[in-house]
């Protein structure tokens, strides 16, 4: 392309706007999350960007807040069982899936991404009568369920993906050298698909972590997660407070990513 | 069919138990749901009735707010693509440590909440927020725009937060365009703009067609953020459901509503779906 641009006389021009337009998209793309994080540095009173001079009172402001503490608290709880018990089940369902063929394979791989192709909104509405009528309304377990459905779908892309790479010839030698399937799996193929298992673990719990909608209503009574406590925060005293908590949790999704990419590369997750 | 098959598929029976029980089992009850009357004590009634949709069709409200979530959302998908494709286009160019540093730039907003991306938004728009000081600051505007609570600035939210869904799809599309292809068209005469328009654009379409229909769908059921950043002003579908069903406590209705924006939403994908079918075939030719 290089030589090409060279013989045109407004490619340069070209090439110099583009680059102009890039820029501005990340920009755009980054805008939101650098002005939070500023904004929660800030020592004046009101959330604002650029920030007036630097302390981390608000940090402070949002330990001493019961109800934000709370929030995260209970939102840590509900992300962390949610990755286990998703993992375990998606692990599970990936193994299964591997073993069936042609248009079978097709369907399941569709039923198991379900809950990630339907908006969030029907699938809130439909368990918030469901759950009603099993007994589980306005419970914690009932927002647990509702947690381990929306993030199931991330664990199981990460894990399908994750065993296809394994050649089945080692699952073959492994059997026929006489080990049982579950010391193929425990010893095999679990330490290969592992950095897939992790990743999949981690999608689920940032998953839960930011989960809003089903939250809301499916909230268990005296309970808040973090992002139901922060729009209650947003709407009634607008203070820097909530820059710090969102803060929190944009650390907590860089830290994701770092992950990510350190376990399969962010080209290949995505 | 192998013993050893046969027990291996024994696996998946806790994940389609976990879909059955706490998906398809929970929306057959909603669209039931919407055919009961309405309750006095309870949230619903024990009888079976049309009229709520009855109703939704006869009131020119609630065609008002679904034409609108079913514009807003178009806009979204449009704005998206065209903030999405030079973003993939140059990400599907990039190698090595920059394509890492621009695959995480794409990720984190993606992986941040939506509703920590919203409250983003409502500092960089403040009154005295970076947007409108460096408008000001180029004499574009004279005094500061007032955008919280308006749909201008609940569309920018919801651009910002599908952005990563289109170009992520787009993305794989164009990494599989050889270098070579558009090198050749340009060596046999055409111009960029050709090039363009007649290699790159129809081959991405396999990435483009999915990304739109996945943001559509999303961007029609989007609750947080026309709720927090369109306040009272700005209503549509799905914050009219959930005030049907945590308010008032209309659970009828409000499942009457949210099945009249799940068909409508399904309406306009089979016919983006059918009036773009020469356009997918052309890219798989």
């Amino acid at each position: 392309m290089s030589a090409a641009s060279a013989t045109f006389g407004g490619q340069r021009t070209i090439g110099l706007g583009f680059s102009l337009l890039i820029i501005a998209l990340y920009v755009f793309l980054l805008m939101p999350l650098l002005t939070i994080v500023g904004a929660s540095f800030t020592s004046g009173m009101m959330i604002e960007f650029p920030p007036q001079g630097f302390s981390l009172k608000w940090y402070h402001e949002f330990l001493s807040r019961k109800d934000l503490v709370d929030g995260l608290l209970m939102s840590l709880r509900v992300a962390a069982i949610t990755a286990i018990v998703t993992t375990t089940i998606a692990m599970m369902a990936a193994l299964a899936g591997q073993a069936m063929a042609g248009r079978m394979a097709g369907w399941f791989q569709l039923g198991m991404t379900l809950p990630l192709l339907v908006p969030e909104l029907l699938t809130a509405v439909g368990l918030l009568f469901f759950l009603y009528k099993i007994g589980l309304g306005k419970t914690v377990l009932g927002l647990q369920f509702g947690h381990i459905l929306m993030a199931f779908p991330y664990a199981y892309v990460s894990i399908t993906a994750a065993l296809r790479q394994v050649p089945s010839s080692l699952e073959e030698a492994s059997s026929s050298m006489g080990a049982s399937s579950w010391q193929t799996f425990r010893l095999v193929i679990l330490p290969l698909v592992m950095p897939g298992v992790a990743m999949g673990a981690i999608f689920a719990f940032i998953n839960s972590f930011d989960l809003y909608t089903i939250s809301l209503l499916l909230k268990p009574i005296g309970g808040n997660t973090l992002p139901l406590a922060l729009f209650d925060f947003l709407t009634y005293e607008f203070k820097p407070t909530a820059a710090a908590a969102a803060t929190l949790s944009i650390l907590l999704s860089l830290c994701g990513v770092v992950l990510v990419q350190r376990l399969v590369g962010l080209q290949r997750a995505f | 069919m192998t013993a050893k098959t046969r027990l291996r598929l024994l696996l998946c029976i806790p994940a389609i138990a976990l879909i059955f029980v706490f998906m398809v089992l929970p929306i057959t009850n909603m669209v039931e749901m919407s055919f009961r009357t309405p309750g006095t004590t309870d949230p619903f009634g024990d009888d079976y009735t049309l009229m709520h949709y009855t109703r939704i069709l006869g009131d020119g409200y609630y065609w008002s707010v679904l034409a609108r979530s079913l514009l807003t959302a178009a806009l979204v998908t449009v704005l998206c693509l065209c903030v999405s494709f030079p973003i993939a286009w140059h990400l599907s160019r990039a190698r090595g440590l920059k394509a890492v540093l621009l695959y995480a730039a794409i990720v984190s907003p993606l992986m941040t909440g939506v509703l920590v991306r919203n409250f983003g938004w409502m500092i960089v728009t403040a009154l005295n927020g970076p947007l409108n000081e460096t408008l000001m600051a180029l004499g574009i505007i004279e005094r500061p725009l007032r955008l919280l609570f308006t749909q201008g600035l609940v569309v920018l939210a919801l651009v910002h937060v599908f952005v990563p869904f289109m170009v992520l799809p787009i993305n794989n599309a164009l990494r599989n365009i050889p270098e070579s292809l558009g090198e050749a068209s340009a060596s046999m005469g055409a111009s960029r703009m050709q090039v363009f328009r007649d290699v790159i654009l129809p081959l991405s379409f396999p990435g483009i067609q999915p990304g739109m229909i996945l943001v559509y769908v999303l961007a029609v059921a989007a609750y947080v953020t026309p709720a927090l950043l369109g306040g009272q002003m700005v209503s549509v579908m799905p914050t009219l459901i959930i005030g049907e069903l945590t308010g008032t406590f209309q659970w009828p209705f409000g499942s009457a509503l949210a099945i009249t924006l799940s068909i409508s939403t399904v309406i306009v994908v089979v016919t983006f779906t059918m009036l773009t079918w020469k356009l997918m075939e052309r890219a798989k030719a």
